[in-house]
């Protein structure tokens, strides 16, 4: 009897105990998980900021003799200029410098930038070599932060002062913004002088920023949409000669030319495949035009395309897989991927209006084109799936949209018609920052280079 | 019999189908309602979370505001016997002069009411009412022939400055144990233990002013930086921002360099108020430009 009690006291107990514990438990989970999440305490989350152009400080770089000085000091401007024109940075103007810079080696006063607002100081120096050459030296500040961010040298023939002062516009453009730079680069376009009636068309080339102006051709053929090869230093444009059109091929610092072909029939140049051994052209047969590619060593072409429409102005992706065209298969004039090997074009583009020109950006991710429509051309950008189509700029005959190494800027030509001619612009991927490139008379149909260096 | 029975049975069979086939199961219309997380925890519990961990590293909390040391006063003997009855002086013996005119004929009123009920217990305040009792009607007479034509008490502007604390101002010096400058005051541990939402949103219009994200990454809508910021009483970082995490690329080290740049810029944060500081000294940050490249 006692047992029995015993027994039935100990199997309540531990079945109390069983859920004190279970209780005890769960409260203790309970309690665990509020505290655990009281202590993360959630992130305010920052979403908005300003699209500003960042101030930076530019001193004028030091040289080591009077004539190195006034050298050092259109270095600085070059830059100051690059910087300026890339929308992203708004040099301070010198007149507000509290710090005089005279060793480039010591770490600057950063208080004394900070009380004018620079968020980044760039400090250089110019000597001379022993054997001729000119070394340029440079450093870029995080003035809040404190601290160097790049330290460069460069050694160059002293005529070269342009292209370094450019590299280092490059540099500072990379490690502010994280894109690669687009500033030693030069553009290719068609020099127009003469009326409207009797145009002298020559082919042109020259800095991006509009300086060193070189002439390729002597004006006596009509040329056409020069190319440039994306890894020589190479293009291709279209020449009228003696009535039929013929594709050259130029190459810029040896100067040789050579033809591509005889064709009968095409309006645009051949672009050229991301690995500059083929190019991609459009040749028309009866009333229908058609892609074909073409080795440029063995001159074996193959037929890409194969509609009753007309298939034209090709454009190679970076990676060389897949090529956007235009094609008015469906009626207007509409974009169109279709894979390098040949197969199924997909249509990406479906607005009103008519799309042409396609060209693949080098990053990849867009794809720019000419909209005509209601009585407007515009230059825009679309996702290669389709999507993210807007324009970036609006007006009377814009065309002809080539993209800058970096894929971030384009550059296009307006014609305004009546008496004057066209000019060269550049616009920023975002719409933003519109601007002209100076040219020495009219200018169509620009070309960017790749980075020279 | 037999019959009657089949036929019930088939009839009861035929409505079941009928209810069966008819009735279809319609499926429940339930909209679907915003769930709140809900914590239970016990009071205990509760106020052992605010009370914080015994263990947990001293901080600076905020000090009363101290200017001088305080000169020690000799408490007072509080067992000694009362002997000496201090005299009484009722607050309604300091009429001021100009009420007197509305005063007299009410407080004479109360004086004579409260005179038949004299209260045994209070003798000293009886005595008082009494005594002031027949200063009243003589104020009654001077006031009058003064100034006859007063009409009913009116609100006088000029009386104003008779009304005024004419004593010299005198600031007391703030006196405690150890001289602490900081103005500080409240309860240390307050009932708002979260920044408000104003707080929070001059915090982020501060950084808006300041902070430039990089825009031409291909992914800038997907870069997040989140970032620790740590900060002193006098509103300024207490050390450099800590980015929690590592750039993989450039453009998130363009966006990380951005981020850090526009919170030392944008100091000092005047929108925290000192007597809070335990909630904002240590910020939790994310840099999130997802919303500012809604078009791509």
């Amino acid at each position: 009897m006692r047992n029995r009690n015993l027994r039935f006291v100990e199997l309540s107990l531990s079945r109390r105990r069983l859920l004190a514990g279970a209780a005890s438990l769960s409260f203790a989970a309970i309690a665990g998980g509020a505290l655990s999440r009281v202590q993360a305490a959630p992130r305010i989350a920052i979403t908005e900021g300003s699209f500003q152009p960042m101030p930076i400080a530019l001193p004028d770089f030091l040289g080591g003799s009077s004539g190195d000085s006034e050298l050092a000091r259109s270095i600085t401007q070059v830059v100051a200029a690059d910087l300026r024109r890339s929308g992203l940075f708004a040099p301070i103007d010198p007149a507000a410098y509290i710090e005089r810079i005279v060793n480039t080696d010591a770490v600057p006063r950063f208080a004394d930038w900070r009380a004018i607002n620079a968020q980044a100081l760039v400090t250089g120096r110019l000597t001379r070599q022993s054997d001729g050459r000119l070394k340029s030296e440079f450093r870029l500040w995080d003035v809040f932060a404190g601290q160097q961010l790049i330290g460069q040298q460069y050694f160059t023939t002293p005529d070269n002062w342009r292209r370094v002062a450019h590299i280092i516009s490059d540099a500072i453009y990379e490690r502010l913004t994280g894109e690669k730079g687009y500033f030693d680069t030069r553009i290719v376009f068609v020099d127009e002088t003469g009326p409207r009636e009797r145009r002298v068309k020559r082919l042109a080339i020259m800095d991006q920023d509009g300086a060193g102006v070189r002439y390729l051709t002597r004006g006596e053929d009509l040329v056409l949409t020069p190319r440039f090869n994306p890894s020589t230093q190479e293009i291709t444009y279209m020449s009228y000669g003696q009535g039929d059109p013929r594709v050259y091929l130029l190459n810029i610092e040896t100067g040789q030319r050579e033809i591509v072909g005889n064709f009968p029939g095409m309006t645009f140049a051949p672009r050229f495949s991301p690995d500059g051994q083929r190019v991609i052209m459009s040749l028309q047969q009866g009333g229908n035009a058609n892609l074909f590619v073409m080795d440029l060593r063995s001159k074996t072409t193959t037929r890409l395309t194969d509609t009753a429409a007309i298939d034209t102005a090709p454009c190679y992706s970076p990676d060389g897989q897949q090529i956007c065209f235009e094609s008015d298969r469906g009626g207007t004039q509409q974009i169109y991927i279709v894979a390098a090997g040949g197969g199924a074009a997909q249509r990406i583009s479906f607005g009103s209006g008519s799309y042409s020109t396609p060209v693949w950006s080098p990053r990849g991710d867009a794809i720019a084109f000419t909209k005509r429509g209601q009585g407007t051309f515009g230059i825009g950008v679309i996702k290669p799936d389709g999507s993210g189509e807007r324009l970036l700029t609006e007006g009377y005959h814009n065309e002809g949209p080539t993209w800058a190494p970096n894929g971030r800027v384009l550059a296009f030509f307006r014609d305004p018609g009546g008496n004057s001619g066209p000019s060269l612009f550049t616009v920023d991927v975002t719409g933003r920052n519109e601007q002209r490139i100076p040219a020495p008379s009219y200018a169509s149909d620009p070309a960017w280079s790749p980075l020279l260096s | 019999m037999k019959n009657g029975l089949t036929i019930s049975v088939m009839a009861h069979a035929a409505v079941l189908l009928w209810a069966v086939v008819s009735f279809a199961p319609r499926t429940l219309n339930a909209p679907p309602s915003e769930s709140m997380p809900i914590d239970i925890i016990s009071t205990t519990e509760f106020s052992q979370l605010r009370a914080g961990a015994r263990n947990a590293p001293k901080t600076e909390t905020p000090k009363p505001l101290v200017e001088k040391v305080a000169e020690k006063k000799a408490a007072d003997d509080p067992i000694a016997k009362i002997v000496q009855k201090p005299e009484l002086i009722t607050a309604s013996a300091q009429v001021p002069p100009p009420a007197a005119d509305a005063k007299p004929e009410p407080k004479s009123k109360a004086a004579e009411n409260k005179d038949p009920k004299p209260d045994p217990k209070t003798d000293a305040i009886a005595d008082v009412l009494k005594k002031e009792q027949k200063p009243e009607p003589k104020k009654e007479a001077k006031p009058q022939p003064k100034k006859p034509d007063k009409p009913q008490p009116k609100f006088d502007a000029n009386r104003i400055a008779a009304l005024l604390d004419k004593r010299d101002p005198q600031r007391v010096a703030a006196a405690g144990d150890v001289v602490n400058h900081t103005l500080a005051f409240g309860a240390r541990t307050g009932d708002a233990p979260t920044l408000s939402q104003s707080e929070i949103d001059a915090f982020r219009q501060r950084l808006k002013s300041c902070w430039t994200p990089p825009a031409g990454a291909p992914n800038a809508d997907r870069i997040k930086v989140p970032i620790t910021i740590r900060l002193k009483l006098d509103r300024t970082l207490a050390a450099p921002p800590e980015v929690e995490m590592r750039a993989s690329d450039p453009y998130t080290q363009a966006m990380i360099e951005s981020a850090v740049r526009a919170i030392i810029q944008c100091q000092p944060y005047t929108m925290f108020s000192v007597p809070r500081y335990e909630i904002w000294k240590e910020l939790p940050l994310s840099f999130d430009p997802v919303e500012m490249f809604g078009g791509g």
